[in-house]
């Protein structure tokens, strides 16, 4: 006679086991729910929850799914009723309520993320197994499940089917295999359980100046630059270390490549902002990705202008809302979509379009890149970010789109000292914080 | 030479265009004559203003001396903050022009077509442009209106029958508002509503490139 099972707390200390420092980890409802409550706060997890809480900041459901589909969940750990074979796993289903319930975002993490785990009692009300060969109500996520926990054991899902890799204590593998309706190897490697958890911190975020935040920044890199295209909301310093870095063919994004130094937008009057022209004088930039690309005064004409006349830089030239939107689909692992905007236009010319419900509409592809390097007014250590005023309009909108998004600012501060209701950039996206030096200014 | 008759100064234009916004509605403002409409909104006429650079309610703009880069509309001027505004992303921005939510854009033209084909952001000899927002707006806002000079400097119409420049958006524009007239695109053609002081619609005609349908009746200009 085996002893008792787990209980849901032990489950949910197990499955904690699961995390590495800094991890972002969406947890569903139900037994993935305990995770939380028993994860050591020192291991710095961003627990992302159905409802649209990252740990205690509030997304709206759309950022969240962006933050699941965009690539961002290393580990989602979902409410399974069943789990099959090749590691399908079907949702919650009740004896009150044998219908299933909408899969809530399952569906979407179970696409979207780095490894699943399913959590599940190892067999149900009438101790009829729950893992079992193949599932008996349609599967929320095919072949997606990559370990499951239960009340009485963890399974590996590999290629070749389930592999029994840990049984709670007391139990042997005749017992598990007794509750279950799958084949089930036993490697070498079996043992009992573990509880223990890891608590070391992750690496902290925050670097100690602008070259170190850089120094990666490779040949042939694609990185976005922020800003409208004035001084406001500029990483001006990033910019003057990307500079000195020198890393060469690059592909730049921005609104504009450079147009403060020429003119006085956005630029206080006696001054002379510091911008893309940087980059451009010094030979570092290939192409530029922009929807507002050169100087509005003909007479005035801009670093980049002047390259793109010799010859020397390629522009993709992209409306502005159509721009924002390709960042965001980028950010948020939608590989395309369908705008009005530029239908009948030179803009059109060579991309698919169609006609929907009687109106013309193109097809415009998300945009990523290898780094962005943002400007933000302030960071929490955990890379929270809060803007002012108009400047977040693109820096908002990059940073969830980047591998590496550097982040300057003007002050950093502890986690507890942000006002989580004023956060717009959640630190999942934010890599790297550096803060601005005391009396640099932006201007040259 | 009928185009040697007086033209109507710009700030003229812009209170005329002022006059086609409905009180409540959120309008955004192209960079030149467009900008100027604000000016003659009336007093009790409330109007939501938009900015793709971020930033809905605009109020003024800054007074020398108070200038903060961190609160700039589309054009790069600084705004005065003032309570009701909001800030948002370019996402935002952009989702409120294309989701129909901007009820009025006003947009300066390189060149309009009869049936209403915007021409904005490219002169063909520069052989680079902008876009910005121009091409969202035109194909979003519920209603284009475009607020420019009849002729260009060397004194080439402006209101043609097909734009020979590159295309902001395809049949986009509602109404055209000059320095001589006041026209509205139609499928038919480029319709004459109103002419400036002392212009007849045989003058206007002729400095014009579309082929304009002139009703019995042609109102002058009311500001």
């Amino acid at each position: 006679m085996p002893p008792a099972k787990l209980d849901a707390e032990a489950m949910a200390r197990r499955a904690a086991g699961f995390i590495a420092p800094g991890d972002v980890v969406a947890v569903d409802t139900g037994l993935p729910s305990l995770i939380p409550g028993v994860t050591p706060p020192e291991l710095g997890a961003w627990f992302l929850r159905n409802d649209g809480m990252l740990n205690n900041l509030p997304l709206s459901l759309a950022d969240a799914a962006a933050i699941t589909r965009g690539g961002y969940v290393n580990l989602a750990i979902v409410n399974a009723a069943q789990v099959d074979a090749a590691g399908s796993f079907a949702g919650t289903v009740s004896a009150a309520n044998p219908d299933r319930q909408p899969p809530a975002n399952s569906v979407d993490l179970a696409a979207g993320s780095g490894r699943v785990i399913a959590m599940l009692s190892h067999t149900d009300d009438q101790g009829r197994p729950n893992i079992v060969e193949a599932l008996s109500s349609p599967a929320d996520g095919l072949r997606c499940v990559n370990a499951i926990i239960t009340d009485i054991a963890v399974i590996e899902v590999n290629g070749g089917g389930l592999a029994l890799s840990e049984v709670a204590p007391g139990w042997s593998v005749d017992d598990v295999r007794a509750q279950t309706d799958a084949d089930l190897s036993i490697p070498p490697a079996l043992r009992e359980m573990d509880f223990s958890l890891p608590a070391n911190a992750p690496p902290s975020k925050v670097y100690p100046d602008g070259p170190s935040a850089i120094a990666d920044v490779p040949d042939g890199a694609t990185v976005f630059i922020d800003g409208f295209g004035g001084p406001g909301g500029m990483a001006h310093y990033l910019l003057i270390s990307l500079r000195d870095r020198g890393s060469r063919d690059l592909t730049i994004v921005s609104n504009t490549a450079g147009i403060a130094r020429v003119v006085s937008f956005g630029t206080p009057p006696g001054r002379t902002a510091i911008d893309h022209s940087v980059l451009i004088e010094n030979g570092q930039v290939a192409k530029a990705i922009a929807s507002f690309p050169v100087s509005p005064s003909v007479s005035r004409p801009s670093e980049f202008e002047l390259a793109y006349r010799r010859g020397e830089v390629d522009l993709e030239l992209v409306p502005q809302g159509t721009l924002a939107e390709r960042l965001r689909a980028g950010g948020a692992g939608i590989h395309a979509f369908y705008t009005p905007t530029g239908a009948g236009t030179l803009i059109a010319e060579g991309k698919e379009s169609r006609n929907i419900d009687g109106r013309d509409y193109i097809l415009e592809y998300g945009l990523r890149a290898d780094f962005a390097i943002i400007r933000a007014h302030k960071a929490d250590t955990n890379g929270n970010l809060v803007y002012r005023g108009t400047s977040r309009n693109f820096n908002a909108v990059m940073a969830p789109a980047a591998r590496v998004t550097v982040v300057e600012v003007d002050e950093i501060v502890e986690a507890v000292q942000l006002d989580l209701e004023e956060v717009v950039t959640p630190g999942v996206f934010v890599q790297r914080i550096v803060k601005r030096p005391d009396g640099f200014t932006g201007y040259e | 030479m009928t185009a040697d008759k007086e033209r109507l100064d710009r700030a003229i234009i812009a209170m005329r265009v002022a006059r086609e916004l409905p009180p409540g509605a959120t309008v955004n403002l192209g960079i030149g004559i467009p900008t100027l409409v604000s000016m003659f909104v009336a007093d009790d006429s409330i109007v939501f203003y938009h900015s793709e650079s971020g930033v809905l309610n605009c109020g003024p703009l800054a007074e020398d001396g108070n200038e903060d880069i961190d609160l700039i509309n589309a054009g790069g001027q600084f705004l005065e903050p003032v309570p009701g505004m909001a800030y948002f992303s370019s996402v935002d921005a952009f989702a409120m022009i294309r989701g129909g939510h901007v009820d009025v854009t006003i947009l300066g033209a390189h060149q309009v077509s009869a049936t209403g084909d915007l021409a904005n952001w490219m002169l063909p000899d520069r052989g680079v442009g902008n876009i910005g927002g121009a091409m969202d707006l035109a194909a979003g806002a519920e209603k284009v209106i475009v607020a420019m000079e009849h002729n260009d400097r060397n004194g080439n119409p402006k209101v043609v029958q097909e734009c020979s420049f590159p295309l902001t958006g395809k049949g986009c524009v509602s109404l055209v508002v000059t320095d001589v007239a006041v026209m509205e695109p139609t499928p038919d053609g480029m319709a004459l509503r109103e002419v400036a002081p002392g212009w007849s619609p045989d003058d206007v005609q002729s400095v014009t490139g579309a082929r304009l349908i002139i009703p019995d009746t042609v109102a002058e200009y009311e500001v």
